[in-house]
């Protein structure tokens, strides 16, 4: 969670983009649960245009805003919203959403492979029924100082690279960097450690902790780090946001996704169990993989879409979709005690 | 209503004089209530920049500090040879100054070695400061506070950022706000094997600063990127610890050009009540972080309820009400006199004109003023004493003229006229109350001879010497008159019985006969006397006056002098 509350928040300054509120519709009105930036009122225009109803955005800034604007009424206030994989599980437990009707979504086919093959997306299909469409996504790659490392970094290893000692700038949340360490220490799953995993990846952690010259949580304050640290490589847990932010510093960076996989989050479009009109929201759904849409994305907020041809020669990065993990609260719990500086007794003594 | 010049003249005044001094207190009050926010402003600023200078002094004795317990020969024998006897001895004199500064979060000595592994160190817990020890020691080489200080020089020291500490296990200073100051400790060579750093606690730091503020003021503190990390209500401090930033310049917009270094202090009223902040008068300065830090720039403010500020100004206000009132009061007041002052001899000339007109004496005229209702007077005093005289005189030649038309010119003796209305008088009255009347109508005898033989201012000389002594024998309310060139006649008003009568006749005979001396010539005239009698010779003057005209005839016929009744005695 706590990664989504940032990754919104520093994106490009300040994107606030009016919502309209909560006034309740009418009949051909969709209701529309979105970050700032995802139904931009020139895009919403479009479609009220074409489909003749009108579309209300109202717009959320944390994964917790958008649970509680939907679990509170029972989600009968919205017919449709955004959410990543991860998230879109407690929803789908609870109950909240309902399938969405594959075959009234043609832009499907205009998805590139990765996302058109639905099944191959942890969390978005359970018994058969399709929950989500896939419509925006972000991965967290290695940033590198092209100087300092000449060649792109193949592994997450290089974060525990000797050379790069005092030299490596990593994320300060718990959830992510478990995940990290699980995949670099080729765990079967960074999501779900099991009880012999936790020691090592405790280990892995406080080692990636001797070999960092610091943690961040802000992008901002990423890039002030990497620069006055003069730091090699940088773990980028808000990925090409961070890369973009490099560069208008006036950094030679690199971006890189290693081999062992990036972890990413993927928002989805999905339909509540109470949707007034579910074909005007499933229509909304296929709108929103148009080309314009899709275009805004990149150009307006820097994300990357689901639909644009793959860039560079990347369709064979491996990107493992964030899931629930087994537990946030240890996790964080055992994180704050590594990056307090505990050693490893102290820390498994918690 | 119809208002007199008084009236109209006083409210005028009163209403200038209220108007007047009714704009003046405004005025002032306005003045004095700007310049009381002035003031507050100006106080707040200073006291912004003391408090602001106290957070350097402040800074400085850490520092100070700092330096000495980075230049202890036990931290160098600790950091090079894990000297515990050293230890123990710097985590005694660590605990002594933590009870000395109750803002000391925590005193430690890192080593530069081993992942920056804490060597000494000493936490707070509640009010007591306790070693922390073994396996409790952590590796902070990964912290700003140790990777920046070990690249400075021995004596030099490092501020970092202020922010929440979520370092486990400092424990009184486990998530809350705090900022930390380091120095390196180096070795012989210059090199930095360690670093003390001490923990301060922000809140706890600027409550001693600000202790002697007034309970009022409101204290704000905001670092480079405009995070508010001091604010009356704590909810809206470190929001970027809680992912949702809360910028001082969003609660504050004049603050901006502060957080971006482009001013160096502002003052301002705020009222915004979207934060759910009372107005306020404000005070804001930026402070320039000059030491190697996580901060480059702090921005420190002081704020002050509007109201208290203007709560003097209310005071001053129901002042200026009372001067205002009571002028106002004066104003009616000298309005009233001076309408009066200035219309009273307006009215006293008016009242005189009045007097005047009816007649009566004009009295009492302001003529010794010396303006113009002075000149006023003095005109009209003239104009009336002018017409006074005017008057008299028309007055003396109608009465000359009355004179005239009934009196003989040459005797002065009652004319025809007025003896025939004496005679009517006297009738009536006879009539109403009985008694009677008589009438002797005398005719000079021969006067004729006179005029011709000496001239008629002789005769003239005669007639006045006839007159003077038929006047000399006239008693109380009896007349005698001149109607003819020669001819007089004579009314008795009282009863006369007859024996009286004829004595009467007989004696203004002999009377008129006496000498006349004309000068040096004696002459002697003559005289017949007719006499009628009222009621029995006649019941109206003609008739009177016509029987003793008879009368007298009918004696001249005789040709012998003296005098006749016009009817028998009766008596």
């Amino acid at each position: 969670m706590s990664l989504h509350t940032n990754r919104r928040q520093f994106f490009f300054g300040a994107l606030a983009t009016t919502a309209p509120g909560w006034a309740r519709a009418a009949g051909d009105t969709l209701r529309v649960l979105a970050w700032p930036g995802y139904a931009d009122a020139d895009i919403a225009r479009t479609f009220e245009q074409r489909h003749g109803g009108k579309v209300e955005v109202t717009t959320i800034d944390t994964d917790l805003d958008l649970w509680n604007k939907i679990s509170a009424n029972g989600a009968h206030d919205f017919d449709v919203f955004a959410v990543n994989t991860a998230e879109l599980q407690r929803y789908i437990h609870k109950g909240l959403v309902v399938g969405v009707a594959t075959d009234a979504v043609p832009n499907l086919a205009r998805q590139r492979p990765r996302f058109r093959d639905l099944r191959s997306i942890p969390g978005v299909v359970h018994d058969d029924v399709v929950y989500a469409i896939p419509y925006t996504y972000s991965e967290m790659g290695l940033i590198y100082d092209r100087r300092q490392v000449p060649a792109a970094p193949e592994s997450i290893a290089a974060l525990w690279d000797e050379r790069y000692r005092g030299k490596v700038i990593a994320y300060n949340g718990g959830t992510h960097n478990f995940s990290l360490a699980a995949m670099s220490l080729g765990l079967k799953s960074p999501f779900i450690l099991d009880k012999r995993d936790w020691p090592r990846a405790v280990d892995r952690l406080i080692s990636l902790r001797r070999n960092a010259s610091g943690f961040y949580t802000r992008p901002d304050e990423s890039v002030s780090l990497f620069r006055h640290r003069r730091a090699a490589l940088m773990f980028a847990n808000f990925g090409q946001q961070q890369v973009q932010l490099c560069k208008a510093a006036g950094l030679d960076v690199g971006y890189a996704l290693p081999r062992e996989g990036a972890l990413a989050w993927l928002d989805c479009w999905v339909i509540t169990r109470s949707a007034r009109n579910p074909r005007l929201a499933t229509a909304w759904i296929n709108y929103m993989l148009e080309r314009e849409p899709g275009q805004v994305l990149v150009s307006r907020q820097g994300l990357s879409n689901t639909t644009s041809a793959e860039p560079d020669d990347t369709a064979k990065d491996t990107l493992r979709w964030l899931q629930p993990v087994e537990s946030e609260e240890r996790r964080n719990q055992l994180w704050s005690r590594i990056v307090s500086g505990d050693r490893a007794r102290k820390v498994m003594a918690s | 209503m119809k208002l007199g010049i008084a009236a109209k003249l006083a409210l005028l005044l009163a209403a200038v004089g209220v108007l007047a001094s009714g704009l003046t207190g405004l005025y002032a009050y306005r003045t004095s209530r700007q310049l009381l926010v002035d003031s507050a402003q100006e106080r707040l600023l200073t006291s912004t920049q003391v408090l602001a200078r106290r957070i350097t002094l402040s800074q400085q004795e850490i520092a100070r500090n700092l330096e000495v317990l980075s230049r202890l020969p036990g931290a160098v024998a600790v950091l090079q040879r894990s000297d515990a006897s050293q230890a123990a001895q710097l985590a005694t004199l660590f605990q002594r100054l933590m009870s000395a500064n109750p803002s000391y979060f925590q005193i430690r000595l890192i080593s530069a070695n081993e992942h920056g592994l804490e060597r000494v160190r000493v936490d707070r817990r509640g009010d007591v400061p306790v070693e922390v020890l073994g396996d409790d020691l952590q590796e902070k080489g990964h912290y700003p506070y140790v990777a920046e200080t070990l690249r400075l020089r021995a004596g030099q020291y490092y501020l970092s950022e202020i922010a929440v500490n979520h370092e486990r296990g400092t424990y009184a200073g486990l998530d809350q706000p705090a900022l930390q100051l380091a120095t390196p400790v180096t070795d012989g060579l210059g090199n930095a094997i360690g670093v003390v750093v001490i923990n301060v606690d922000l809140n706890g730091m600027f409550a001693l600063l600000a202790a002697d503020l007034p309970a009022n003021f409101k204290l704000f503190l905001a670092n480079d990127d405009g995070d508010i990390l001091i604010h009356p209500d704590p909810t809206r401090t470190f929001g970027f610890d809680r992912g949702r930033r809360i910028l001082i310049d969003e609660e504050f917009p004049l603050t901006r050009e502060l957080v971006q270094g482009k001013r160096e202090h502002v003052v301002f009223n705020a009222s915004d009540r979207a934060h759910g902040l009372e107005p306020v008068v404000a005070a804001f300065i930026g402070q320039q972080v000059d030491v190697p830090s996580g901060e480059r720039r702090l921005v420190l403010g002081l704020a002050q309820p509007l109201a208290e500020v203007i709560a003097q100004t209310d005071r001053l206000g129901v002042t200026i009400l009372q001067i205002v009132l009571g002028l106002c009061l004066a104003c009616v007041v000298l309005a009233a006199v001076l309408a009066r002052a200035f219309t009273r001899p307006i009215n006293a000339m008016s009242a005189a004109v009045q007097r005047f007109a009816g007649g009566q004496p004009s009295g009492d005229l302001p003529v010794e003023r010396k303006d113009e209702i002075g000149a006023l007077a003095r005109s009209f005093q003239q104009m009336h004493l002018q017409i006074n005289q005017n008057l008299s005189q028309l007055q003396n030649n109608q009465q000359a003229l009355e004179h005239m038309a009934l009196h003989d010119v040459l005797t002065g003796l009652p004319n025809r006229r007025l003896f025939v209305s004496q005679l009517e008088k006297s009738m009536i009255h006879a009539r109403r109350y009985g008694g009677d009347i008589s009438v002797l109508f005398i005719d000079l005898d021969d006067f004729k001879d006179i005029n011709d033989r000496f001239g008629h201012d002789t005769g003239d000389l005669v007639l006045k010497a006839v007159a003077q002594r038929l006047l000399a024998m006239m008693r109380e309310g009896d007349t005698v008159g001149r109607i003819g060139g020669d001819e007089f006649v004579v009314l008795l008003g009282a009863p006369t019985p007859h024996p009286q009568l004829i004595a009467v006749a007989e004696k203004m005979l002999s009377g008129i006969r006496m000498p006349i001396d004309v000068f040096g010539v004696e002459m002697t005239v003559g005289a017949s006397i007719g006499i009628s009698r009222y009621p029995q010779d006649g019941h109206s003057v003609s008739e009177l006056l016509a029987t003793a005209d008879n009368a007298m005839y009918a004696v001249k016929a005789d040709g012998s002098g003296g005098f006749r009744f016009a009817s028998p005695p009766t008596v």
